[in-house]
This record gives structure tokens, C-alpha cells and sequence, in this order.
């Protein structure tokens, strides 16, 4: 009982009206599943809508900046459809301007969408999975903290800050919760609109995304995948000794 | 200040919500009395699943866990440390971490004899008043387990045990063939679709009984309960022979609160405290310590771990759960206690917070650095006890005035205690390892440790209850010699510390004392 089925409940998907957010709506309602769809721009999520067939997509004209709407969002699909199973974090913006150029209010504004929508979804969602003791929370993130480019400093703190939110609700939650399983998953660059020309096809990204978003298996919290492969931990010096005393390697879990 | 609570009168508070106060306020509820239980922690998500984490050190991160939040003080043969016992504070107490292993203690730990006489003189009601108690408690939590082999008395009334896994059936066999007299221990897990064993841990499903499951729930249920949660006692109001009122910290307000009575529940290492911290000019020792005993005769169960390997062969099955035994109970005019499964397997982890706490109290404890050599003495016995069935010898203590909780009146919120180990004890402890080893003969063990451990899960005796007021600090129903509407429910009334776990006593005991309150009109 490690994979969510339909069955498990329904799913929030912010930043649905685009790129990789609009390829996992139709992967998770080609499963079908019921998708809630979280966007801004109302006809790209009808455009969404027209892609996904097996399960109901529901698009949410929604700003995930927006604590109190996103809260009662929330807790108007669990009182009228029942359980959230999953929510996948996906929704970000990405303006690439130098740091001098933009206003300060410009760059807060970016990491209340990238870093605030985690904040407002995983809150009103996990209030509710907590009840339960069990959901799934993936976070899409990005290496964009490691190296920031120039021009994407609002981006790469909140992104980069986001990660940091994942490892703080797994410290919060998964001793008190071990069945809510919450991760990170990296695409990789892809081929869409905040992605690169030659990036890889976001239908193939969307396929490992949403294997690992269904995959429910407590093990896997607190993890970070790269497409379809578990990224491992650094190891400290208290890591080495045991593994090297024990003699158990790690082995990065695949997708799939 | 007011609080919404304050304006409802309450037959009855009760402070603590573990096994003692959960279970006494369910059978005033039941009783159809009002009922407020204040809880120190919060009630938390009913699907919570963590344990006892050593790992968890900030304040609020344990509250909101359940665990006590700060390090319990002990002096320990005149010397200082500080450490994280494994205490509860949430709903239904320490319990909602228990292993549930609710074992009936024998005649002889309340009973004086020609042949085994009581370090006490015995306690103030015998044995056979307790037993209608003990059965009512067995009921109650719903035990199942097999019946002692070695017990003379009436059958205990248990449901079926599930089937022992293979390798406790081995083990068993095992310890047959040496003649020694195995049985399923006495068990408060239900046992229900998609248990999950919670030996050690906080139980999501109606499962594990406890003092949250078998206690508030089922008093909140009746509607005639309420609890306040995050709710922390600062002290009892009052003059005289007689409590007005508890202060109440909630919400960064404080508040008093008034009920006929008050019924004290929060452990042996509170419920003394919060006595002390409540004197004033009336009480000038603390409430109902006329006699200066509150806090004293501190008893704690003696550990002694040992690993024990399966016979050669038997399938690997988990940790062992199920088995006990008391050949070891009573041993040459000697009280000793009884011997039973860990219910944990030995990891890694739980042997290097083993050494790490041993090391905490050793004159090493000052070289930091060895916390990490710690591991490597660690990873090997984890290979060497790969399969080994982890047992406890609980060893029964005694009572000692000198060892006792004490208030540090700059911070009266701190558990703060004194203890020593008397050579009475120690030279049990040689001969109690020495009755384990020889029963043990035979079959691969190994002691896990080589200095007394001292069980702080099982602290008791620091209210005893008795029939002289000038001795002790309850009488024989558990009021309060001094103080007419008090009375106390947990394992703080124990004259002495007994040779089995507390709980199945403390829950029996919570149940005769709210019966008797239920009898008398209000004071």
C-alpha cells in the first residue's frame, strides 16, 4: 500500500495552467485521478482542462500568494470531495532580471509566490493529512540555490529556501507522522517556457514526476529525486564510520 | 482573570491525565460526576505515531511531541547530571508510550508474612481487597496473556493472546526445558485490523489501552468530562485542612479553578513537586506535607538488560514481545522482580544512546569526543546480538527518606531529585544477576550493562499511603492525611515499589480511590 490510488483521495496541483504543471494534470487524470488545478490565468487552466481525459480536472482560479483564499480553497475540496491524497507543489515564477534593476518589493513578490505558495499549500493541506495521519507532499525544486545566474536572485532564495522548507516539515512532522510523505523532485531543465530550448519534453519529465508524487512509501520522506533518480544525501563522518562498521552501502532508488 | 472553565462547578478536577488520572476521572464520569482533567501537555493529533525521542532537546519541540519538555535534575550519590527521562506530557501521560505491559504484582509486595516479611510492615489494604480491583483494571484494559504457571491465586481474567511468533515460541520452549516457567505477559494491545505493535510509541488506532485510550476517551465520552489541555498546575490555593482552588497557567493568562475535589495525577516526580511549590502561610512545607514526607521514599525499579540468543535454527521473527517469567520474583528470602521481553529489537541506535547514557553518568562523561567513539563498540554489537531477544530484569527498590524530589524554589517547574543507592540494593542487584545468569545457564546471553540502571520510567512512593498520619502521607482510601478534598491517584501512594511494572497497580488503585470518593458525600 505504498502507491496512492484513486481511491486514496484527490489531488492539488498548483501551477497547473503550464508547462510541467499542465503535463502532470493530464498524467494524473490519464490515471484517474481527480485533479484540482491551481493557477492564475483562468484560460490557460481551460486549456488545461482540454487536454486531461480519464479523471475530473477541476481548474482553481487561484493565487497561491494568497494565504486566506488558498486555506479556505483547501478545506472547500476536502468538505465537498473528500481527502487530499497529494499535493504537488509545482507553482513558480521565474523573472529574470538583475537584482538592481528590480524593486525590492519585485523580488518579495517572487518569493511570496515560489517560496509563500509551498508555505500556504503545504499548511492548509497538511492541517488535513494530519487528521489523517497520512498524504503526500512533492515539492518541485530546482539546484538554483547552489550556483545562483545572475539576473535570478528572487528565484534561486526562494527556491532555495523552499528546499529548506521540506527538510523543516520532515523535522516537524515525520517522527509524529511517518505515513505523511513529503519530498523534493528535480525535473531537470526542460523544454518549456521557464525551461531551455533544448530542455527534455515535459510529458517524459511529467511521467517520473508523478510516479514519485503517487509512490507514498514512508521511506521515501525527506528525499530528493533528479528526474527519475534519488539524489543521496552528503554523508558526515558519523555516516562513514557506520557505514563502513555495519558494511551497508547506499544505493539511490530509482523511479519506476 | 475568569476562564470559560472556571464558571462551571466542577465535582472533581484531576490533574494528569496518564494511567492514574485518566482512569479515576473515567470511573467519576462514568459515576456521573463532573469531571475537568488539566493536562501539562497538548492532546495532539489522534494519528500521532513518534516515541520517546532522546533526539528532541528544544522545550517546545518535545511538548508538542507529548514528551516532558525539560531534563529531569539528579543527584545521583552526590553527583550532578541532567537528562531526558522518558516522561510524558500530553494526553494520557508517560502511558501513551508504554509498551502496555500491565502485570499483577503478588501477594507478598503488599502483604507482611512470617516467611516473607515486608520492608514496610505491608501496605494498608492486603491483597485480597485489591484483587476485585485488579480484575475491574485487567478488564478495563482489555489484557490478554496467559496465566503465571508459578501463581497460587485466583486466574487473572484474560482474553487469548495472539499466537507467539516463531521465535518466541522457541525461546519459550527454551526456557521450559530449563525449567523455568515462561508465560505471554499481560498486555494491553488489542490488537486490532492493522496494528501496528506500538511497544514504546503513541498508538494512531482505538489499540493500545492507555491512560488516553482506556481513560479521558472514554470519560469524554460520557459527556460528563471536559479537558483542558496545555493547561500547566502551578500550585493549589488553600488554608487549613482544605484546597480553594488550583492556579492554572492557560494561554498566558492564569486562572483559578474550583471543584469539591481535587484528584492528583501527575506522576511520582510531579505530583510531590506541585505539593511543595503550593506552600504559604498556612502550608509553610507545602500542601499536605505536615509530616515532611512529600517527595521522600523515591523508588525507582532497578534495569538489568540482558540479551538472550534463540536456540540455533529458530527463523528470525522481530523482537520478542510476548514472554515473561518470575522464577526470579522471590529468591532466597530475597524480593527480586520478574523478567520479561523488551519488546525491542537491538539496533544501532538504541545501543549507542544506551552507551551514550552510560557514558553521561560515568567520570568520562566530561571528554565529549567519546560520544562518538561510542559507535564503535556499537556496530559491533550490533553484529554480535544481530538476533539476540532483548529482556529486562525489573528489580524492585525500596524506600529510602533520604532519597526524594525536592523543589528548587528559583525553578519550580523543574524536576529536580536526590537519590543514592543504598548497599542494601546493591548487594540485591549482585544477587539478583547472580539468580539471572544461573537461570539463564545454558543459552547464549550477554548482561547489556554493568552499572545499576535505575528504570526512571517507573518512579513511585513519594505520597505513601498508610494508616499512621505520622508516616505517611495518604491514608489507606488515598486522601490526604492533612487536607480533606485531595486525594492522589498515581504511583506516588506505593509504599513500596513492588516487583512487577507499575501500571496494571496504578490503574486498579485509580479505581478503588474513585469508588470510594463516588461513596462518601463531598467534603
Amino acid at each position: 500500500m505504498t502507491t496512492l490510488t484513486v481511491s486514496d483521495g484527490c489531488v492539488v496541483l498548483t501551477g497547473a495552467g503550464s508547462g510541467l504543471g499542465r503535463a502532470m494534470a493530464v498524467a494524473l487524470t490519464a490515471r484517474g485521478f481527480t485533479v484540482f488545478g491551481f493557477g492564475r490565468t483562468p484560460g490557460a487552466l481551460r486549456e488545461t482542462h482540454a487536454q486531461c481525459h480519464g479523471g475530473a480536472f477541476y481548474p482553481v482560479a487561484q493565487d497561491v500568494a494568497d494565504s486566506v483564499s488558498v486555506a479556505e480553497e483547501i478545506d472547500r475540496i476536502e468538505a465537498d470531495h473528500g481527502p487530499i491524497a497529494l499535493l504537488i507543489n509545482n507553482a513558480a515564477t521565474y523573472p529574470k532580471v538583475d537584482f538592481l534593476e528590480a524593486s525590492a518589493s519585485d523580488f518579495m513578490a517572487v518569493v511570496n509566490t515560489n517560496l509563500g505558495g509551498m508555505v500556504n499549500c503545504s499548511h492548509a493541506v497538511l492541517r488535513h493529512m494530519a487528521e489523517r495521519g497520512r498524504g503526500r507532499v512533492l515539492n518541485v525544486a530546482t539546484f538554483a540555490d547552489l550556483n545562483p545566474l545572475p539576473t535570478s536572485s528572487a528565484y534561486s532564495v526562494s527556491k532555495g529556501a523552499a528546499r529548506i522548507l521540506t527538510r523543516a516539515l520532515v523535522a516537524d512532522l515525520g517522527d509524529r507522522f511517518p505515513d505523511i510523505v513529503i519530498g523534493d523532485w528535480m525535473p531537470g531543465m526542460l523544454k518549456t517556457r521557464m525551461g531551455i530550448p533544448d530542455g527534455l519534453p515535459p510529458e517524459v519529465s511529467a511521467e517520473w514526476g508523478v510516479a514519485l508524487a503517487l509512490w507514498a512509501d514512508p521511506a521515501l520522506n525527506g528525499t530528493t529525486f533528479e528526474q527519475n533518480t534519488e539524489v543521496l544525501p552528503p554523508i558526515g563522518l558519523k555516516g562513514k564510520i557506520k557505514a563502513l562498521l555495519t558494511g551497508k552501502r547506499r544505493k539511490p532508488r530509482v523511479i519506476g | 482573570m475568569t476562564h470559560l472553565l472556571a464558571e462551571t462547578h466542577w465535582d472533581a478536577i484531576v490533574i494528569g491525565t496518564g494511567i492514574g488520572g485518566g482512569t479515576a476521572g473515567r470511573a467519576l464520569a462514568e459515576a456521573g460526576k463532573k469531571v475537568l482533567f488539566l493536562e501539562k501537555g497538548p492532546a495532539g493529533y489522534r494519528s500521532e505515531r513518534q516515541g520517546l525521542d532522546d533526539g528532541v532537546f528544544l522545550p517546545e519541540a518535545r511538548l508538542t511531541r507529548g514528551l516532558w519538555p525539560e531534563q529531569v535534575h539528579l543527584r545521583l550519590n552526590g553527583r550532578d547530571s541532567a537528562f531526558f527521562a522518558p516522561l510524558g506530557a500530553g494526553v494520557g501521560g508517560s502511558s501513551v508510550f508504554y509498551a502496555g505491559t500491565l502485570e499483577r504484582p503478588e501477594r507478598h509486595d503488599l502483604e507482611h508474612s512470617a516467611d516473607r516479611p515486608h520492608p514496610t510492615g505491608g501496605w494498608p489494604i492486603d491483597y485480597d481487597t485489591m484483587r476485585p480491583w485488579f480484575d475491574a483494571a485487567t478488564r478495563s484494559y482489555d489484557l490478554c496473556g496467559t496465566q503465571d504457571p508459578l501463581s497460587d491465586e485466583a486466574p487473572v481474567p484474560l482474553r487469548d493472546p495472539l499466537p507467539e511468533s516463531p521465535g518466541d515460541a522457541a525461546l519459550m520452549q527454551a526456557f521450559r526445558d530449563k525449567g523455568l516457567h515462561p508465560y505471554h505477559l499481560h498486555s494491553a494491545i488489542r490488537h486490532v485490523d492493522g496494528c501496528l505493535d506500538c511497544l514504546g510509541v503513541k498508538c494512531p488506532k482505538p489499540c493500545k489501552m492507555d491512560g488516553r485510550s482506556a481513560g479521558v476517551e472514554p470519560a469524554l465520552a460520557t459527556g460528563n468530562a471536559a479537558l483542558l489541555d496545555r493547561a500547566e498546575v502551578a500550585r493549589f490555593v488553600g488554608t487549613g485542612n482544605r484546597i480553594d482552588g488550583v492556579e492554572v497557567r492557560h494561554g498566558g493568562a492564569t486562572h483559578v479553578l474550583r471543584a469539591d475535589r481535587y484528584v492528583l495525577a501527575g506522576g511520582a516526580l510531579n505530583s510531590p513537586r506541585l505539593l511543595l511549590a503550593s506552600a504559604n502561610d498556612a502550608w509553610p512545607d507545602g500542601c499536605a506535607n505536615s509530616n515532611g514526607l512529600v517527595g521522600r521514599n523515591l523508588m525507582f525499579h532497578l534495569n538489568e538488560m540482558v540479551a538472550i540468543f534463540p536456540p540455533k535454527g529458530t527463523p528470525a521473527s522481530g523482537p520478542s514481545k510476548s514472554v515473561a517469567l518470575r522464577d526470579l520474583y522471590y529468591v532466597d528470602g530475597q524480593r527480586m522482580g520478574t523478567v520479561q521481553a523488551m519488546g525491542i529489537d537491538v539496533s544501532y541506535g538504541e545501543i549507542v544512546f544506551y552507551l551514550n547514557n552510560m557514558l553521561e553518568r560515568s567520570a568520562l562523561r566530561r571528554f565529549g569526543f567519546l560520544r562518538q567513539m561510542t559507535r564503535i563498540p556499537a556496530a559491533i554489537a550490533v553484529r554480535l546480538f544481530g538476533k539476540a531477544k532483548i529482556f529486562v530484569g525489573l528489580m524492585e527498590d525500596l524506600p529510602y527518606r533520604e532519597n526524594r524530589v525536592v523543589l528548587d524554589p528559583s525553578h519550580p517547574t523543574a524536576i529536580k531529585l536526590e537519590y543514592s543507592f543504598h548497599p542494601e540494593l546493591l548487594s540485591r542487584r549482585k544477587a539478583f544477576r547472580r539468580a539471572m545468569k544461573r537461570a539463564f545457564r545454558g543459552q547464549r546471553h550477554a548482561f547489556l550493562g554493568m552499572q545499576p540502571e535505575l528504570n526512571f520510567g517507573h518512579p513511585c512512593g513519594t505520597l505513601k499511603f498508610g494508616s499512621d498520619p505520622a508516616k505517611s502521607v495518604l491514608n489507606a482510601n488515598c486522601r490526604a492525611h492533612d487536607i480533606v478534598n485531595l486525594w492522589v491517584v498515581d504511583s506516588s501512594f506505593m509504599p513500596t515499589s513492588m516487583g512487577v511494572n507499575p501500571s496494571l497497580t496504578i490503574a486498579a488503585n485509580a479505581l478503588r480511590v474513585a469508588d470510594a470518593m463516588t461513596r462518601e458525600p463531598a467534603p
